[in-house]
Parts: C-alpha cells; structure tokens; sequence
C-alpha cells in the first residue's frame, strides 16, 4: 500500500530520537501504513472494535488518575497506576500535543500488565497505529483482550 | 588490480563532494561574530553565530530549563526573544499558546542565531549551573522508589526549598542521545554540597529505568539546576500540602528548610496518600518532625490498606481525608494557603477539594509540569 507525504513524515517522526528517545517503531522497519493494516486485521479478527477499546483504556486511565500517582484497584478487576512526568509530547501525526500521563494497568487475576499513554491511546484511536513490535508502548491486541475484556 | 579502480574512483569522488560541501557550510553557514544580549543589555555575549540560542547560552552557562535536551520535544526551553529572528517555526507552533505566539515566546532550542539577538530571560536563571556529581548513595525508601544522593564534589549549590534539578541521562542500550529529566530536590538548601532526589520508576521511563537498572553508587552524573517557581510564601498562613509518592520530595526539603531556620510557630498539615504500607516511607522521620515542633502535623494516608495490616492511620483516597480534615480539624477562621506538587490531575483533583473548603485560588501554588 502507498505511503502518502504525510505518512511518511510521521514514519521519520516515530524514529528513535526524533520524539522520544526509542521511538515507535520497535523492532520494526516495514512502513507503518503497513503495520497499520496488518493491526487492523488482527483488531478485526479478535473481535476488537477500536473505539469500545480506546473507550474503555480511557475509563481506566480517567479513573486511575485519582490514585494521584498511587496504585488504585479499579471495579475490582484491575490495579492502575497513573504517571505524568513533566514535559508533552506532539503526535507524529501532527495533530496534537499530549501530556507524558503514563498508566500501568495490570489485570489483577493474572498479573498481566499493559502500559498505556496519553498519546497511545490517540494513535490508536485516530490514526489505528499500535506501534511497533518491540516497543515497550505497543497496544498488542491480543494483550488488550485478554487485559480489558476477557 | 583493475577491479579497484570503479571503487577507488568512486571514494575519490566521494571524498571530493564531503569536502566541497564542508567548504560551502562554512561560507554559507558562517555568521560570523554575534551579540546576545539579555534583559536589556545587562548581559551580552559574543560568540560565533550558527548554533541553536539553547546550546549558545548553554556553552556559556546560561542554562534555559530542558527536558529533552533540545530536540524540540518537551516545550520547555521557552524565551522571549524581543529582536526578529523570524516567524515561529512549524516545530515551535505546537507547544506555543496565542498569547505567547504574539510575545514572540521562542523554543530556545529550535532558534538558530544568525545575527545578533535580545532575549529576555527570568533572571534566577543566571544562578542555574552544571554540576559534575558523584552518587553516594541509592536507597531504596519502597519497592519501586529510590532516594539518591549526588556529592556535588566540592561544589555549592544555593537554592530555595521546593525547587527542581535536572538530571542528565546518558546514552545507554537503545537510547542513543543526552536527554534530561526534572526532579524536585529533597535535600535541604543547608546541605549546600549534595543533592538528593527521590526517583519513582515510571513505566517505560527512560530516565527512571535508567536510575532503577543502571545507576551504581560511585558513579559520575550531571545535574543542572536549580529550577522553579515552587516554594513557600513568606506569610504565617497555615500551610496545607499534599503529596503522594516521590512527591514527597520537595516538601521534605521544605519541612527540613523551616526546622532549619526556626520558622516553627507557622502551622503546617501534611497531607501524604500511599496505596499500601509497602508505598508509604519516611513515616519515622515525618513523627520524629512532629515531635519537634507542634505545629506541624503529617496526615498519612492509604487507599488500600492490606488486609489484617496493622496500619492505624487514616484510610481512602487522600483527597478524602483532606476534605475531611478541612472541615474538621484545620482552622478555618486561620489563612490556608495550598501547597501542590504532582501531575495536573494531581493538581486538578486538590484544587477542587481546596477550593470547596474556601481556600483561594491565589493561594493555592503549584510545580506547574
């Protein structure tokens, strides 16, 4: 599939070093226009929708905020802890501009863990981009089932 | 040995483009000689022209507070820049608010000095310096937060309680460029050759990660600072802080500060929120303070205590017991006056409690992240 401008500008945004030090790409070198498409696929056929998921990432992380930075356990089911370290961050994309809010959201009957951003959630929900594999922010469909819906 | 003659002549040509472009970047590129002048001439700088206003000042000690090490990413580095220098660039726009567009507010770090230039800086920044730091010691206070003390080496550091450092993360693994990362100090100012800091592990932190995994007692590190504009009013209003977590950096040094110089007629409440006993620290030191002045009183509290745990203070969120403390137990009819650090959620939810038990908004101050 064809990058267009814009896509490609984002792809050399997402690099390591340009916006954050490791980047959001992971491991991976293909372009994201790909990645995308291939993430959708997967999203699809897990029966992910991305705005019930993206809907549901920002429940948790409005009501992890009121931990203050503590851990908070969240309808019994999940322990969240939200960050905001100093500073923001502008979205790849170029359409907005994101406190560094990081939230640790771990499903307490397995101890599986996500790490969800501000900005993350914004990729996802507007652009449908993941990040790569290999990045430590990845939103993994098959980790967000099993974490926020199972 | 005909085979090396198409590689050996495309080096040659190769070799040949590197340096007719290096000879036309030093025409082109070469401003010469350049003034910069700040807050009306009462400091001027001549340097050579063509770097970035950010590591201009910084060669000469002038350190603008940055948290990404200039790449245009934190938004921090902002001056007024009162000559032209141009319109905004496309990577400034984004971080820039109407009002500071039509100031002319720069990001220091994406302003390339061509010719001379008049700036305005806050003149407490002249105070600010690199320290070249040796750790004495990493603590762990709970499991996921580390006090670190930094031996400033013979150096002084002179600053008011409440203030932050930043901390200087090096390369290290995937990360391939100096970045920085602001952290508020909880040494006292009397301890003018060390600096401590309370470090919290942030998921995927770089700088944290860095600290948590990497960093050894003896190694070197550098620090830049002091920052901010957070410390405490010089009124006799009651002082009421909140914290959670590293938060309570800053105002351990406040506390310690005000021992230090007698100010213990002042009545101050602590408000300090853990989730469990294993978040909560410093719990001695806060009833040791206690003991020595009366009027300071340290409300710990924890959302989550464990089950059959001994805990025997108070219990929910800290926002809670804040406002039941201000309807119960605080003084009222006294000046209150707010004391904040943390996250703007932080900051949001305190200000509202704050705000419903008549404490006024002027009165209510923040590390503004």
């Amino acid at each position: 599939m064809k990058m267009t401008p814009a896509m490609r500008s984002a792809q050399e945004s997402m690099q390591p070093g340009v916006i954050t030090e490791e980047g959001f790409l992971g491991d991976e070198e293909m372009p994201i226009v790909d990645m995308i498409v291939r993430d959708e696929g997967e999203m699809i056929s897990l029966g992910l929708s991305f705005e019930k998921t993206a809907e549901q990432l920002s429940y948790l992380l409005k009501e992890g905020q009121k931990g203050l930075g503590e851990p908070v356990t969240i309808d019994d089911k999940w322990l969240i802890r939200v960050v905001d370290p100093r500073g923001q961050l502008p979205c790849p994309f170029k359409d907005g501009l994101f406190h560094k809010m990081t939230a640790e959201i771990i499903r307490k009957s397995t101890d599986e863990t996500l790490i969800v951003t501000d900005m993350s959630i914004h990729l996802f929900l507007e652009h449908h981009f993941i990040e790569g594999k290999g990045s430590q922010f990845r939103l993994e469909p098959q980790l967000l089932k099993r974490i926020l819906f199972d | 040995m005909a085979f090396l003659i198409a590689p050996a002549a495309i080096a040659l040509v190769a070799a040949l483009l590197a340096a007719a472009i290096s000879i036309v970047d030093k025409i082109v590129n070469n401003y010469g000689e350049v003034d910069i002048s700040i807050n009306d001439g009462k400091k001027v700088i001549k340097m050579d022209g063509g770097d970035t206003l950010l590591s201009s000042l910084a060669s000469q000690e002038i350190f603008i507070p940055s948290a990404c090490g200039g790449r245009g990413t934190c938004g921090a580095c902002k001056c007024k820049v009162t000559s032209d220098v141009g319109p905004h660039l496309p990577t400034e726009t984004p971080y820039m608010s109407k009002e500071e567009l039509s100031d002319n507010i720069r990001l220091s770090c994406q302003v390339k000095i061509k010719a001379d230039i008049e700036l305005e800086i806050p003149d407490e920044l002249f105070n600010i310096k690199k320290y070249k730091s040796k750790i004495s010691s990493i603590r762990d206070v709970t499991h996921d937060i580390k006090e670190v003390t930094f031996d400033l080496q013979g150096e002084e550091i002179n600053f008011q309680a409440g203030k932050y450092v930043q901390l200087v993360v090096p390369p290290h693994n995937k990360v391939k460029g100096y970045t920085q990362r602001a952290y508020s100090m909880a040494s006292r100012p009397e301890d003018k050759n060390l600096v401590q800091l309370l470090i919290r592990l942030v998921p995927g932190g770089i700088a944290t990660t860095w600290v948590h995994t990497s960093l050894n007692e003896g190694d070197e590190v550098e620090l830049v600072g002091p920052f901010g504009d957070f410390f405490r009013s010089e009124t006799d209003a009651t002082m009421i802080c909140i914290a959670g977590g590293s938060g309570m950096a800053p105002f351990k040094s406040i506390l310690y500060d005000m021992l230090d110089k007698g100010e213990t007629d002042r009545e101050v409440w602590y408000f300090f929120g853990a989730r469990t006993s294993k978040d909560m620290f410093y719990l001695e030191d806060m009833r040791e303070l206690e003991k020595k002045w009366p009027n300071f009183h340290f409300v710990a509290a924890l959302s989550e205590p464990e089950e059959g745990s001994s805990w025997d203070g108070e219990t929910g969120l800290i926002t809670d017991v804040l406002d039941t403390f201000l309807k119960t137990k605080i003084d009222p009819e006294k000046t209150r006056e707010g004391y904040l650090c943390g996250s703007p959620g932080m900051i949001d939810a305190c200000n509202n409690v704050l705000s419903k038990n008549k404490i006024a908004p002027d009165k209510i101050y923040y590390d503004k992240f």
